[in-house]
């Protein structure tokens, strides 16, 4: 959003890119209130308890999840490198910034079907944690897969400077998907 | 304060836009097109909704059952009917106008983002089926809110397919929401400031805001009741750790901003119908573009008036307070339309007719809106027809009347003609007394305590509901006087010319129906949209008519000056 739109590209594709980062924009704001929502759920949830676990509910270990959303926050900045290597015409640095970011996405998305999968069935509690984990996990593999088509095209040689919205675009999603799992991760192993 | 600015030169032979139905049945990214497709698909889902509130109202007749076999039938007459009407007719009715508009009143050539303009429209058929198919498989019973338990214990697997089907329509809502607040935002036109565009735009862009905060809460809460039914979870099963006010919760954290959804842009077109149609500036543009956004922010404080009866005691008195501050924005619009009127040469069009009758009963609607605030109030009627009696206020006597007087002010601008007025009078009358006498005697039938949702009921409100349901059936003959006078004005209308009523939005400065690029070169903005009576608004208006066409002789057009050649400016401008 705030670099400037660079006088190579002409001005209907500036108010195209203006338009489309808006749109990236408020689709954002807009999708995340899903996951405040569910946020909003849970604490409805907790207040109907007397305490959150339930009493005879053990908490999920922290360490993994931990690690896994570090991990997802690495990825990120990889993201971030690669989406401005495109956009100064740096391909193979756009390749492998990318491809690392994708397997360490991919890394994340495995501990949290673990994660998922691990959890005890304990009623309300397993019940709110595996909505969240699975929510949020639907998302990061639509989009995962939507980058790795960004992965294919780059390397068919389709963005460079003047053309990179797609990257551009799966990178704000890859943004939503961490914001939106620092959220999760917070309520559902801290808070 | 506007300076003259004129469309002056000859109009250039653009190719007058063939309007032919197949053009309407595919796929296609011009805002114009999927406009149409919007109004008309939703318009037949009104028809729909219709047939099942004609149903209902057959039902009560008498208070024993004798349409519906047994309260279950009548549970799913109900339940669809309000989900039909509200998230298939009444929002992408709305929708359908916002796109059609926009970008005409912007000067743009289509929306910011054509191909997913489409793709939110192409959602709604599908969803549609949906709904229609929840019928067939074990038809929902619990009423549009959907509330547990009976929506997952008491309900068939429709409710499923109904759950699903508006899940679609939220998505289709949020997308199209997001285009109109980037078209508003980056697609004006040099020249033209946030405080230069119609109120109708800045109704459409209130909207969109709430849709895209609300909606989602509205996915999330139904994401929830469709893993309850099909996924074994227990989110609002009290008999396992569940609890159903969870659904209440966050089912009018969506629903209550809704309202304003279904409401805002309504109050768009009034805003402009009044202001042409009384040939005055509009009063107070600010306060009605701001106070469209105070409803926006509000209307998300005060969702838990809907649940006086279930919520802690100690939240009842702030959502009250919350509840009736809304009134206050709602108030100022309803005054500023009443400036405008005051002095103004007001025209009794059917499109300024429908924009007063719902000055009159959305005033209606909103006071029992401010009583049903009231806590001890709420609670001695909650549940009963007084809420069934507001609710239609507020959103038939609200949202209908205005797309109703849409619909007879831009017809002309869509379709290049002029629907009959005599017809149309005709169809103003019927609606407004057959609305009144449908849904008035609810109030007391209400406060009388008859409960909503049955099929059967006391003997006592047979009166009351007779009249009611007399009523009903004259407003649903009426709707069919507006499908007749549209078919007959498609064929045979007389023509309406570029601007038939001397408006000074820019939708209007360009011929009617609009070319595929909407403008031929750049449009020529007049500097206040609602700039009326000045001479230079005169000379602008007179140069659109020479240079796009003017109405037929004998077309139901605002009055044209004596002598169009003459720079004289026109008394009745």
């Amino acid at each position: 959003m705030q670099q400037d739109l660079s006088g190579s590209l002409s001005r209907e594709e500036q108010l195209a890119l203006k338009n489309r980062r808006t749109g990236m924009a408020i689709f954002q704001i807009s999708w995340i209130m899903v996951f405040v929502c569910l946020v909003m759920v849970n604490y409805l949830v907790r207040g109907n308890q007397v305490s959150w676990p339930p009493p005879g509910v053990a908490k999920p270990e922290a360490a993994l999840p931990t690690l896994s959303t570090l991990v997802l926050i690495a990825s990120g900045f990889l993201v971030r490198r690669a989406t401005r290597a495109v956009r100064e015409d740096r391909l193979p640095e756009f390749l492998s910034g990318w491809r690392w970011a994708l397997a360490l996405g991919g890394i994340f998305v495995i501990v949290m079907t673990y994660e998922w999968l691990a959890i005890p069935f304990s009623g309300q509690y397993s019940n709110m944690f595996r909505v969240m984990v699975g929510f949020h996990a639907v998302h990061a593999l639509a989009i995962g897969v939507y980058m790795i088509q960004v992965q294919r095209g780059a390397r068919a040689g389709v963005y460079h400077a003047r053309h990179f919205w797609p990257v551009e675009a799966g990178a704000s999603l890859w943004y939503f998907v961490i914001v939106a799992w620092i959220l999760f991760y917070l309520v559902l192993y801290w808070l | 304060m506007a300076t003259v600015s004129l469309p002056l030169g000859d109009a250039p032979s653009a190719p007058r836009p063939r309007l032919r139905v197949s053009d309407y049945l595919r796929w296609s990214v011009d805002h114009k097109i999927i406009g149409v497709q919007y109004m008309v698909t939703a318009f037949f889902f009104f028809i729909v909704g219709g047939a099942l509130a004609m149903l209902i109202r057959w039902e009560l007749l008498t208070p024993t059952m004798d349409v519906v076999a047994n309260g279950s039938q009548y549970n799913t007459l109900f339940s669809v009917h309000g989900l039909v009407m509200i998230f298939l007719w009444i929002i992408p009715m709305m929708a359908g106008f916002g796109n059609y508009l926009v970008p005409l009143m912007l000067g743009a050539k289509d929306m910011a983002f054509p191909w997913l303009n489409a793709f939110a429209f192409w959602l709604i058929p599908p969803a549609g089926v949906l709904m229609i198919a929840s019928w067939l498989v074990g038809p929902p019973e619990a009423g549009w809110t959907q509330y547990p338990p009976l929506s997952t214990l008491f309900s068939g697997d429709g409710q499923t397919l109904a759950a699903l089907s508006v899940h679609l329509l939220g998505i289709s809502s949020i997308l199209g929401a997001i285009n109109f607040i980037v078209t508003i935002l980056n697609m004006r036109p040099e020249g033209m400031s946030i405080w230069q565009i119609p109120l109708f735009c800045w109704a459409i862009l209130a909207t969109s805001i709430i849709i895209v905060m609300a909606t989602p809460f509205l996915a999330g809460a139904l994401t929830l009741l469709i893993l309850d039914r099909i996924a074994g979870t227990t989110f609002f099963d009290a008999t396992r750790g569940g609890d159903v006010l969870l659904w209440q919760n966050v089912f009018w954290f969506y629903s209550h901003p809704a309202v304003y959804i279904m409401v805002l842009p309504g109050m768009g077109i009034l805003s402009d119908v009044l202001s042409v149609h009384s040939r005055k500036p509009i009063f107070g543009y600010k306060m009605i573009a701001l106070s469209s956004m105070a409803i926006a922010i509000v209307g998300f404080t005060v969702w838990a008036h809907h649940m006086f009866t279930s919520i802690q005691p100690e939240l009842r008195i702030p959502f009250m307070i919350t509840s009736m501050i809304i009134a206050v924005p709602t108030g100022i619009k309803i005054f500023s339309w009443l400036g405008t009127l005051w002095g103004g040469k007001i025209r009794f069009t059917t499109a300024m007719l429908f924009s007063l009758g719902f000055l009159s009963m959305f005033v209606i609607g909103g006071i029992t809106g401010v009583m049903l605030a009231m806590v001890p109030f709420n609670i001695h009627v909650h549940d009963t027809y007084f809420v069934v009696a507001h609710l239609h206020f507020v959103l038939f006597g609200g949202a209908v009347f205005a797309i109703y007087s849409g619909v007879y002010h831009w017809f002309p601008k869509i379709t290049g003609r002029m629907l009959d007025e005599r017809w149309g009078r005709l169809h103003f009358v019927l609606t407004y007394i057959g609305f009144f006498f449908t849904f008035f005697p609810m109030h007391f039938a209400g406060m009388l305590g008859m409960p909503r949702r049955v099929a059967v009921y006391m003997p006592e409100f047979q009166g009351l509901n007779t009249v009611a349901s007399l009523g009903s059936f004259v407003l649903g003959i009426s709707t069919f006087i507006l499908v007749y006078n549209a078919i007959a004005s498609l064929r045979a209308g007389k023509l309406a010319g570029a601007n038939p009523w001397r408006a000074l939005t820019l939708e209007w400065a360009t011929s009617s129906p609009p070319p595929a690029t909407n403008f031929i070169g750049d449009p020529v903005l007049f500097d206040d949209p609602y700039g009326f009576g000045t001479p230079a608004a005169s000379d602008y208006l007179n140069a659109i008519d020479r240079r796009f066409g003017a109405p037929e002789p004998g077309a139901p057009a605002a009055p044209r000056p004596a002598a169009p050649a003459a720079p004289q400016p026109a008394v009745g401008d």
